[in-house]
């Protein structure tokens, strides 16, 4: 398949120049290349030369994402791709960034209109504690992370370089408007668990509120509510927003321990936020969703699924992430109990269970250029390959009612 | 904005010269693609218009403004070709290893 996916522009999001897009374009299209072509060779070399190596000197086949590890930093094919992979990641931000800091006054201009079509509220504490997890390394290799660096942090720019940062390093799989994740789960709820419509909706690790859109686009009847820990983000957001003509609340508040009454919401759902947090915070963020939910209500997480699903070459795969994406709880989160996690925090057992939330992707063909038939096929029809971006085509969600 | 993200980088190769290197090569494969992109849309946008095009461009004298721009243009391509040289001087400034690197992974495990 040929990606020549486009995002659908809004008002806050940078417009590159031709050359900037040529460049924004090169590094989707290595992306894709590194998916396509230098993935596959991995199994291939593992089985057929990186593995004999590690018995010859251990003793013993690999047994572990560890011992695969091992077998496999030394080799040479592996070295390109990890290298490349990491490489492909530098010139996208660096790419996304030369748009942003020539447009950084017409952004600002544009953010500060469009926030104020927004009839949400947006909430922006002024002592708040951003947690280590966050802080400590930029994760995804995002320069300056979700709270900014050198200045942004009082700005929507660390917004709007995720914004068209994040739609590149998916090549475009999340749809025109990077909200694949939010609407598959969201139509999920509406086609899977009968008779629920929320009528208080929070979304916890919102970022841009991309995945955010949907719930009110589905539900607009409910009140809908964004959070995150990143105050670039949530201002973003709640531009963003309003350039899409929708009214949504937004807040910098960490999952661990939000500012909403108890049982106040029937809806509490994230979108690859786990696997950013930390093994202290995670139990805390189950708790607290189950506090924050009324009787009957639902808690949904869309995540990769957890390590004892999958083999250890498939896990090695995955946890390439931890080591040279700055995703550093991204292997420890997938060794984490979730099910006991949420049990502990109060759910039923007989309430919790995994399940895939099939990719809303085909919904969105013809919304931008590029999305055609055969090539949204080609993205939601897909075996789980690890490595891949949305693997299988569907998102695994967490699923528990209290 | 800043443009490189805080942690230490990993070293894909036995030389950090390598890691350096194969970054140059990507970047300049990233330059190649944006030329023949340009180049692509002048063929097509312009040719329509200018069939002597060819002769148009042999004649052309940059002015001082063209001469700024382009300039401007080589010095950012340097920018982006020395990526990783330059991390390099700045993560020997801020002192981050890549026992740090490790260390914050176990330290965020923790339950």
């Amino acid at each position: 398949m040929l990606n020549t996916f486009q995002q659908k522009p809004h008002a806050v999001l940078p417009q590159p120049t031709p050359q900037e897009a040529a460049r924004h374009e090169f590094s989707k299209s290595l992306k894709q290349f590194i998916q396509s072509s230098l993935l596959p060779g991995l199994g291939p070399v593992f089985a057929g030369r990186a593995a004999p190596e590690f018995a010859k000197t251990a003793g013993h086949a690999p047994a572990d994402r560890h011992d695969i590890r091992k077998a496999m930093v030394p080799d040479t094919y592996f070295r390109h791709y990890a290298a490349v992979n990491r490489i492909s990641q530098e010139l996208l931000w660096d790419g996304v960034i030369d748009s942003i800091d020539r447009q950084e006054d017409e952004l600002a201009k544009q953010a500060e209109i469009n926030s104020a079509k927004n009839a949400g509220k947006l909430i922006i504490p002024d002592d708040f504690e951003v947690p280590r997890y966050v802080s400590a390394l930029d994760i995804h290799c995002m320069p300056g992370g979700y709270v900014g660096a050198d200045g942004s942090e009082g700005q929507i720019t660390p917004g709007a370089l995720y914004d068209r940062g994040v739609y590149l390093y998916a090549m475009g799989y999340t749809g025109p408007l990077n909200d694949d994740m939010g609407r598959s789960a969201c139509q999920y709820i509406a086609n899977k668990l009968e008779g629920f419509t929320p009528t208080r909706i929070l979304d916890m690790g919102c970022t841009v509120g991309h995945s955010t859109l949907p719930y009110k686009e589905i539900f607009p009847e409910a009140e809908l509510w964004g959070i995150d820990v990143g105050a670039p983000m949530v201002r973003y957001a709640h531009a963003r927003a309003g350039a899409l003509g929708l009214d949504v609340n937004f807040a910098q508040m960490n999952a661990e321990k939000t500012d909403f009454e108890d049982e106040s919401f029937d809806l509490v759902v994230s979108h690859i936020m786990l696997h950013e947090t930390s093994g202290k915070a995670m139990p805390k963020i189950f708790e607290e969703c189950y506090r924050l939910l009324k009787p009957g209500g639902y808690m949904i997480h869309a995540d990769l699924p957890p390590f004892d699903l999958m083999d250890p070459f498939t896990q090695f795969i995955l946890d390439n992430e931890t080591y040279y994406n700055n995703e550093p709880f991204w292997g420890a989160m997938r060794e984490m109990d979730q099910v006991d996690l949420a049990k502990r925090a109060g759910f039923p057992e007989e309430s919790i269970r995994f399940d895939t939330a099939p990719m809303a992707i085909m919904q969105q063909m013809a919304a931008a250029a590029g999305y055609d038939e055969a090539s949204v096929t080609s993205v939601s029809d897909r075996d789980f390959t690890a490595g891949e971006f949305a693997p299988g085509g569907g998102w695994e969600v967490l699923v528990a009612r209290k | 904005m800043k443009r490189t993200s805080k942690g230490k980088r990993p070293e894909f190769y036995d030389s950090p010269v390598l890691d350096q290197m194969m970054s140059m090569i990507m970047v300049l494969a990233s330059e190649v693609s944006v030329l023949a992109d340009e180049m692509d849309t002048i063929k097509r946008a312009v040719s329509a218009k200018a069939p002597d095009i060819a002769a148009e461009l042999a004649a052309f004298v940059p002015d001082e403004q063209a001469l700024q721009e382009r300039e401007t243009r080589r010095q950012e391509m340097l920018a982006r070709l020395f990526y990783l040289v330059r991390k390099d001087a700045e993560e020997t400034a801020e002192q981050a290893t890549a026992k740090g690197y490790l260390k914050t992974i176990e330290e965020i495990a923790v339950k």
